[in-house]
């Protein structure tokens, strides 16, 4: 079924870009602070709540609430960085784990207490609807995700290489130490990397918002896939995100469809755990 | 000692129930620090053995009439198989890569038994309630043997786990979880080990999972293969004290009944207000005890036995 | 003297009196008597837990107060033969988690003291809640599990109210035949879609079985996750095995999921047969007006109304206390703390074995409940509500409406599902 391959590939790319969307921000927050941000899926829980109710309260389409997630999820993360976080930086591996799962469980049991477990839908935002492209059909809102999954990509991967800022916090992930000794406040980089990964990820949940359900539990299975592209991708590498979030969401779909629609996840993580084998790092990772 | 009379004074059922959740996920708790908190290798994929011994035992019960004790030691050698063939291959494996690994190997696990038939599928299995006995390991009307068999293998666990920590064993786990170089520049054949703390591990975990099914009398994939629970055994050996003998029961005590007795009083309302403590309690103790409650009672111990020699 | 005998015979008289009223006082305050409620009040699932406590206090609400319905202990306030007894429910959380369904039904009966068991919507939960309350000989009204084992294992203290996924499964081949029968349209085969957990493998059995029986081809059979991240595979294969109906067994979240990857990918069947997921209010919350046309199965509908007032006086009630309409789930769970009662009531005592027998003589009649049933009696092996059956209801102009069977419809079915591009 040649046309039913291309549209399979078509939409696990669709997919796919999303995962990379949403593991960004993960494997930045990972590569700088050695943290597994296991309260990830929760940030992007709050980017979907901030897209769905700034549409509902205010008529803000959520191509237009980007740039607010983006903000209002920086200044979060920043705050539960400073005071949550950082105190236990110095800590055991197994304390930096334990403590932001713990803010997870806090988080998606407070958007229950404010906002009950109802599951919420938007409505036609401007985003909707699907293109007919050569017998293919493209999602629009799938491919705006995808869009914005790329430029957001590319826009960090600049930012990284060629701001001051940037470097620093590439350094600050290379070698702690040496980025110390080189005069780098690393606990700011800590922050920043903290606030930018976690807008990242609201982000992510923005454009989300736009074709997937929204509720208080959202996040679990987003966050586990995420930690498997991250993992995949080796933790630290943009690159190896966005190439692996691609490759998960290929393997999803097409092990989906050719093979058993049951089994679509056992597919993805059995393709990580071989991936694993052979390159321990990950595809990308140093 | 106390814990042994305390059944007999507290007679609330409820309480019973709690306590033996509390033996339960501190023998799992134990079973994960053997390998993570001894042997360097956080697995977050426990789940995947203590379900396996659920489902060994039960389904050579159901299907077979097997009687559950053998279940229980097929459950442990099965899951002990399966821990070695996931464990050798993920030899090299360390820190987050390996915890990422055990979750995809635990997920895989749980999907291939959602859809495994014979085994049930997502019906799960359903133990027969006739026959109480202690041979058939089923006690319809009292939660008391229960709570002793549960306890009898706590302390099983710890004796493995205190002879673990004190031999020579414990001594090349130590040296892998620091570095898998200098292990092997010493002499140490650190797949070898490595793999025999996975083994250990899992056995005690399926374990677990044997009397799990025995209590419950009835298992499916959604309930004893999830990632909540691995993280749950996690988050108890860590809070409790990583690399500590007692850390993890001591783990399991706080943990366990703070979310269960949430549950009891606030669940009902339906507003998450129970988990919103439970989260809170996690995110405080990890802040401000990062090296687990153990090592704080430990170090209170101390004072107070300076105190008394000076 | 006479004086002083009178004041003594006075004050034995006034003494007397005093006895008297006091007794009669200690008498006169009526008994609570408590029955328990296991739901998943938090959770993944929590938004229909609550649902079905909705229905439950509104029960209680009836039957512990003085209301002008046909329902049974609806006109007296209490329980009539136990000196005006009231029903309290003690609700406890289960999380969706067959372990804690367990222990708090067990919680329930030994600590909260409560003299029946009600509950617990997911069927994996039901089963250890009711394996409890068969172990510590306490009756058990199911009114919203629908998985068949659950009267299948032949208890004696558990009884089910509502039917099962195999009359649910059953009914809607059934009804594609009378549609054959009624407009000539045929259907040759069937794509079966169902969720991984215990009641969509059941059910997706139940479809696969009765395809069988009624001559069906089944074109596609596939199962999945309830909380996907995307389900464009599945639909894909849906598409390319072309069947004339799809069957779907689905709890809410996957319903939405589904739904919006069908109108995606243009998915096109000649009809679109549910469970369970579609009828939850929270679907067409958030699906609008394009969940219309799916047809879901139902024991209940606001439409039933027209036939049976009873339905339209209860949803009233329910309106005024909640702001909403009745909804299916809760018009489920709505039953069976009136089952419970009425047992009772008529035992005239919460004795187990008492309340057993006299569950096993229930004979509740039809215009005594808020569905189209004949009524409510127990098969005496199963205890399985023999008169239990449902409807089908199609989402028309966003509202269910029942379409079969054709003799209680209050609309015609409209089929084929019409095409994603011309709606408005």
């Amino acid at each position: 079924m040649p046309d039913q391959l291309l549209q399979q590939l078509v939409d696990g790319l669709l997919i796919g870009l999303m995962y990379s969307l949403v593991a960004i921000g993960l494997t930045l927050i990972w590569g700088v602070m050695n943290i597994v941000n296991f309260a990830h899926g929760e940030f992007l829980m709050l980017g979907m709540f901030t897209s769905f109710w700034l549409f509902t309260l205010y008529g803000i389409d959520p191509i237009f609430s980007i740039p607010i997630c983006f903000v209002g999820m920086f200044i979060m993360g920043t705050l539960i960085y400073r005071f949550i976080v950082s105190k236990v930086m110095k800590g055991p591996m197994l304390a930096q784990l334990v403590v932001t799962f713990g803010v997870s469980i806090f988080i998606s049991n407070l958007a229950v207490f404010f906002w009950t477990p109802d599951f919420r839908l938007l409505p036609a935002t401007i985003l909707q609807g699907t293109w007919q492209v050569g017998g293919i059909t493209l999602s629009v809102p799938k491919v705006a995700a995808s869009v914005g999954s790329i430029i957001a990509s590319v826009c960090v991967l600049i930012f990284m290489t060629r701001t001051i800022t940037g470097k620093a916090i590439l350094a600050t992930e290379m070698d702690r130490d040496a980025a110390l000794l080189m005069g780098i406040n690393t606990e700011r980089i800590n922050s920043l990397s903290f606030g930018i990964g976690t807008a990242l990820v609201g982000v992510a949940g923005a454009f989300l918002s736009t074709y997937y359900y929204i509720y208080p539990q959202v996040g679990g299975l987003f966050g586990t896939i995420a930690f498997c592209v991250v993992a995949l991708g080796g933790f630290g590498s943009i690159e190896g995100a966005f190439i692996a979030g691609i490759l998960v969401g290929l393997a999803q779909t097409l092990g989906g469809f050719f093979f058993d629609p049951s089994y679509k996840y056992a597919i993805v993580f059995s393709i990580y755990l071989i991936t694993i084998w052979i390159r321990p790092k990950g595809l990308l990772g140093w | 000692m106390l814990l042994i009379a305390f059944p007999l004074v507290i007679s609330q059922s409820v309480h019973i129930h709690v306590m033996i959740l509390v033996f339960m996920f501190g023998m799992l708790g134990v079973a994960w620090n053997i390998m993570g908190g001894y042997a360097g290798m956080f697995s977050f994929g426990q789940a995947a053995f203590f379900g396996i011994g659920a489902y060994t035992s039960s389904y050579l019960s159901v299907a077979h009439g097997v009687n559950p004790w053998i279940g229980l030691v097929a459950g442990g050698c099965a899951a002990a198989l399966v821990a070695a063939a996931i464990g050798y291959p993920c030899s090299s494996l360390r820190g987050h890569y390996f915890a990422i690994a055990s979750i995809a190997f635990a997920e895989i696990v749980r999907i291939v038994f959602n859809n495994w038939q014979t085994v049930g599928a997502a019906e799960g299995l359903t133990l027969s309630m006739q026959n109480e006995s202690f041979a058939n390991f089923l006690f319809n009307s009292s939660k008391l043997p229960y709570y002793y068999i549960m306890l009898a293998f706590l302390l099983l666990s710890l004796a493995v786990c205190y002879f673990v920590a004190t031999s020579k064993m414990g001594y090349y786990f130590r040296a892998i979880k620091e570095s898998h170089k200098i292990a092997e520049v010493m002499g140490v054949n650190v797949v070898l080990y490595r793999l025999m703390a996975i083994m250990i591990s899992a056995f005690l975990s399926a374990m677990a999972g044997t009397f799990y099914a025995q209590y419950v009398l009835y298992i499916d994939p959604g309930s004893v293969m999830v990632l909540a629970t691995s993280v749950q055994i996690v988050l108890i050996s860590m809070l409790g004290g990583a690399g500590s003998i007692m850390g993890p029961v001591i783990g399991a005590a706080i943990l366990i009944p703070a979310s269960e007795y949430t549950r009891i009083t606030l669940g009902y309302k339906g507003t998450g207000v129970d988990m919103l403590i439970y989260g809170l309690l996690i995110t405080l103790i990890s802040m401000y005890y990062p090296d687990g409650v153990w090592k704080l009672l430990s170090k209170i111990g101390g004072k107070t036995r300076r105190s008394v020699n000076s | 003297m006479a004086s002083r005998s009178f004041v003594r015979v006075l004050s034995a008289a006034l003494s007397l009196l005093l006895i008297l009223v006091c007794s009669v006082a200690a008498q006169t305050p009526p008994k609570v008597i408590k029955i328990g409620a296991v739901y998943p009040l938090t959770g993944n699932i929590a938004s229909t837990g609550l649902d079905c406590k909705r229905g439950v206090d509104l029960a209680v609400d009836i039957i512990n107060g003085k209301y002008d319905l046909d329902l049974p202990l609806a006109k007296t306030a209490g329980l009539p033969n136990l000196g005006g007894a009231k029903i309290e429910i003690v609700y406890a959380d289960t999380k969706g988690d067959p372990r804690n369904g367990m222990s708090e039904a067990e919680r329930l009966i030994t600590s909260e003291k409560v003299v029946a068991m009600i509950g617990a919507y997911q069927s994996a939960v039901t089963k250890t809640a009711s394996q409890i309350t068969e172990r510590l000989k306490i009756p058990y009204v199911c009114s919203d599990s629908s998985s068949p084992t659950l009267t299948d294992r032949g208890y004696k203290y558990f009884y089910r109210v509502s039917p099962h996924d195999d009359i649910f499964a059953r009914d809607q081949f059934q009804f594609l035949k009378d549609l054959e029968k009624k407009t000539g349209q045929k259907v040759q085969t069937v794509a079966v879609l169902y969720e991984n957990t215990e009641f969509g493998s059941q059910a997706g059995k139940a479809y696969k079985r009765f395809a069988a029986e009624f001559g069906y081809k089944v074109v596609a059979d596939i199962t999945y996750s309830a909380n996907a991240t995307d389900v464009t595979s599945e639909v894909s294969k849906l598409i390319v095995s072309k069947p004339d109906v799809l069957m779907h067994a689905s709890y809410i979240t996957d319903a939405i999921l589904f739904t919006k990857t069908f109108k995606e990918k243009g998915f096109q069947p000649k009809g679109i047969l549910t469970m369970a997921g579609y009828i939850e209010p929270g679907y067409l919350d958030a699906i609008k007006a394009d969940g219309n046309y799916v047809i879901v199965r139902s024991t209940f509908a606001l439409d039933l109304g027209k036939n049976k007032p009873l339905v339209t006086k209860v949803n009233t009630l329910f309106k005024k206390k909640y702001g909403i309409d009745m909804s299916e789930n809760a018009a489920r769970s709505f039953m069976a703390p009136f089952v419970v009662a009425d047992a009772i009531n008529r035992a005239k005592s919460t004795d187990p074995e008492a309340m057993v027998k006299a569950l096993n003589e229930t004979n509740i009649t039809g215009n005594q409940v808020l569905y189209p049933w004949q009524g409510i009696k127990f098969d005496p092996q199963s205890h399985q509500n023999i008169y239990a059956r449902g409807t089908l209801v199609q989402v028309l102009n966003q509202e269910y409406i029942t379409v079969w069977p054709f003799d209680a419809a209050s609309k015609p079915v409209v089929w084929p599902f019409p095409e994603w591009k011309g709606r408005k």
